[in-house]
This record gives structure tokens, sequence and C-alpha cells, in this order.
């Protein structure tokens, strides 16, 4: 039951998103985006140094991408 | 009057035999005309092949970047046995982390991504295993100072470079001195409306095998797990200023879910082993969003929703917000908080019959706090080495509700070619 409100949720999120994007940008005009301050993810060592801090010590690791598995025995 | 005839008649020859050559080059080259022209519908390149380019090599670096951090932890946690004998025990530890990554281009097509991150740990969980006998088991000995390396390969290809469509295989191999991991994935990604949307879908799979130690430290074989991960997400560009994106995944664990020495406080004033569910399914949302500020900065901000079928939902939120100081320079501060739900079967203190039982200071419900900043310097070089020079220096404090807390450290170099 919660898994399916969790695929609800997603699917609500998705569209939302989606509906937003139909105005597209000119990429003339996408110059400021291409700052590093502005990317979404961290650099990926870095990425990957959070994840396993936060996947080790917090009980909510995977389901993103993230391996949820593997190395220094946790779960 | 003889000789000079015979040079003449010599001479007379001699420019007959290169007139000939002439004309037979020029039969040649206009032969050769005639063909090129017969065969006008086709390309050079179509006849040659793709000439292979000679300013830029089929394979070259296009980033490297090292990465050094150091995790200095303390706290407190019901399934350590460092420490009294209904706990909670010692959850100290060092970790130091070098890690690098390496992106090389090959033609114009492929990309390869090869990360190596190592880690170096001390803990005393594993170590006080040992205190009532000394174990014949490599675990307990080595924790003390285990090493762990990782392997990491993905390759890119752009199959279209209309679309933008990606498609990236990853393979990667985790040792440790008990444990072996392998997993491999494949993803794949497509922009519409000119770049600004971007789909994109993954696979993961991951398998662990491992020795299976009883809480006093000793061996009884190998055992394994099962990790298999599907995803997908969007990002969009909403206006010249933001950008955002969206995600959801699912995680399917099988086998043995747990570390196997983690143990669990009982009634009669003695430590039994964790008894996990053989089966965990994990669900999260991942959204995220990146604002440019007016005054030459930037805000950060990320929320996941995670929840599984052990009873844990938890609410993650991350912001960091980005300041340019200099043309080459920013700085950073960060705050996290996450909140979780604790396992249906967390316990302190469990009645021997338990059919399901934890310790875990992890699975436990709790409220974590990350604060941090970071100071990232981009240098632009001259001359025909790299371009860009990547240096990077941060530091985080990490505080959890139930008795831990960490001290990071990271520091960076890269540069970009």
């Amino acid at each position: 039951m919660r898994a399916w409100a969790v695929v609800r949720i997603a699917a609500v999120c998705a569209l939302a998103t989606a509906a937003l994007g139909c105005a597209t940008v000119a990429q003339n005009r996408r110059g400021r985006l291409a700052d590093p301050m502005m990317r979404l993810d961290d650099e990926p060592l870095d990425a990957y140094r959070q994840q396993k801090m936060y996947t080790t010590r917090e009980g909510a690791a995977g389901g993103d991408g993230t391996t949820a598995g593997g190395g220094c025995g946790c779960q | 009057m003889g000789r000079r005839r015979a040079a003449a008649a010599a001479a007379s020859d001699l420019a007959r035999l290169a007139v000939r050559c002439a004309c037979v080059v020029a039969c040649v080259a206009l032969t050769a005309g005639r063909a090129r022209a017969d065969g006008a519908g086709l390309s050079d390149d179509a006849i040659l092949g793709p000439p292979r380019a000679q300013s830029a090599p089929s394979l070259r670096l296009a980033s490297v970047t090292s990465r050094m951090t150091a995790f200095e932890q303390d706290g407190r946690g019901y399934q350590s046995q460092a420490g009294p004998a209904l706990g909670p025990g010692s959850e100290r530890l060092t970790v130091f982390e070098p890690q690098i990554d390496a992106v090389l281009k090959h033609g114009d097509r492929f990309t390869h991504r090869v990360f190596v991150p190592v880690d170096v740990i001390t803990a005393a969980s594993p170590d006080a295993i040992d205190r009532a006998r000394r174990p014949p088991d490599v675990l307990s000995g080595a924790s003390r100072h285990n090493e762990a390396g990782t392997v990491d390969w993905t390759a890119t290809y752009r199959a279209d470079r209309a679309t933008q469509t990606d498609v990236s295989l990853r393979n990667g191999l985790h040792l440790e001195e008990d444990f072996r991991s392998w997993h491999g994935g494949l993803a794949v990604s497509r922009a519409f409306a000119d770049g600004a949307t971007v789909v994109s879908a993954s696979a993961l799979e991951v398998l662990d095998w491992f020795d299976r130690f009883d809480i006093t430290g000793h061996r009884h074989g190998r055992t394994s797990r099962s990790s298999t991960t599907g995803g997908a997400g969007v990002t969009q560009i909403l206006t010249p200023t933001t950008i955002v994106a969206a995600s959801y995944g699912v995680t399917v664990q099988t086998g043995e879910l747990g570390n196997t020495w983690n143990s669990v406080p009982l009634a009669a004033s003695a430590r039994g082993p964790e008894i996990l569910p053989p089966v965990r399914v994990r669900h999260a949302i991942v959204g995220k969003a990146s604002q440019a500020l007016p005054w030459n900065g930037a805000l950060r901000v990320h929320y996941r929703f995670y929840s599984d079928t052990w009873g844990i939902a938890a609410h993650s939120a991350e912001g960091m917000l980005l300041q340019r100081v200099a043309p080459f320079l920013y700085v950073g501060a960060l705050l996290r908080v996450h909140r979780q739900t604790g396992a249906d079967f967390y316990t302190t203190f469990a009645g021997i019959p338990a059919a399901r039982r934890t310790a875990d200071s992890d699975l436990a419900p709790l409220d974590s706090r990350t604060v941090g900043g970071k100071v990232v310097s981009d240098l632009p070089l001259d001359g025909p080495g790299p371009r860009l020079l990547h240096l990077e220096i941060g530091y985080e404090r990490y505080s959890r509700s139930n008795d831990l807390w960490m001290n990071v450290l990271t520091c960076a170099t890269g540069y970009v070619f």
C-alpha cells in the first residue's frame, strides 16, 4: 500500500515537471546554467563520498540509483 | 664537329624522352581525373573512411581528479559490543578515503569514466568481538585496520547526436578483507526540446559475497546478497536561471541483509545475533532544483522521500547556498536535515523468542543534521596542457540524535584538459 502511494507521488512529480517544461528556454539563454555552481549534482567524487557517509549511518539507502549494498558490511 | 653532332643527338633523345614521360604522366593524370569524375557521387570520406582527426587523438584524457577525505566518528550504539554487556557500545571509527576519478574521451562518441575509491578504516565495534578469546577468523583481526577498494568503470556511447541519446554501461568490483562485491548496470538518457528536457532510465545489479560470522567473531562459511535497482528520472530547464530534476527508483534486496556480527541485547543479560527479514524493498523519490541568484550566487535544494518494507520512512532535505567571490573562486554553505522512523523490529532490549530483531543504531528512529562549507577554485591555465586547475577544500559536521557525531574534512585537486 505504501509502495503504491510512493509510485503515485512519483508519477505526479514527473507529470508536474514535464508540464513545467512546455516552454523551451533557447540555448543562447542558458549561459547562466553552465556555471559549475548551478550543477544539480556534486562533483562525482564528492557525491560518492556523501552517499557513502549517509548510507552507512542512516537506514534509508537505495532506491535512487545508489548501490544499497557492498562494502564495509553495510546493509 | 662529330662530337657536337653526337652531343646534340643525345640531347635531342633526352628531350624526346622527357616529352614522352610528360605525356604518360599527363595521360595518367587525365585518366585519374576521369575516374574521380565517374565517382563524383562518393565523397573522399565514403571511399577512404572518415579521416582520423589529427588535432584530437582518438583516446584522450578529458579530466582527472583526486580527493582525500578523513572521517572521525564517535558515538554509541546497541549493536556494538565495545562497551557494557547490554550496551550501548562504542561506534568510534576513523576513515581515510583517497579517491581518484578519470574521464577519457574516445573519438567523439565514447566517454569513459574510471573511478577508484579506497577506504582505510579503523573500527571499534568489530574489534571488540574478540574480548573474550582471540578469534580464528580474518575479520576481527583485520578490522582493526581494514582496507577496502573499488574500481568502477562507466562507458557511455553517444548513440544519436541530434537527440543527445546516450547509452551507458557500468561495471565495478569491490574488494575488502572478507568481502567481494560486483556491480553492473545499464543506463539510457535522451534529450528533448532542444536539450531542455532530459529523460533517463537505469538498472543496476549488485552482488555481495562475504564471510558469515557469529557475534563472537567466528567464521561460518560464506553468504551473499543481491540488490537490484531500477530507476527513471527527468531533468528540466525551467527558465534561464532555474533547472529542476525528479527521479524515482526501487531497490529489491534479497539474501543476508546484515553484516552478521551485529548483536542485540537480550533479556537474559546476554547478547544474541540480529535476525533480519531476507527481503527488503526500498523506494525513493528525489527532487532537486538549482536557482541562480541575482548577486552572482546560486541556491541548490534537494529533497528525498524514502520508504521500505522494513517499516522505515525517511525525509531528507538539503540546501546549499553558493556565492561567487571572484571569477575563479566560489564558496558554499551546506545544511542537511534527515528524519527517519525506525525499523518495525528495532529494539534495544529483545526478548529471546523474537522472530525479528535488530539493535543497529542506523535502523533506529533518528534525526540527523549536517552543517558544512566549502571553498572551490577553478583556475584557468595557459599553454598546451590542461586548461583548468580545480582545487577544493571542505568541512562538514554530522550529528545524529541517537548519540553519534562525525567530523569530515575533504580536499580535492583536479585538472580539466
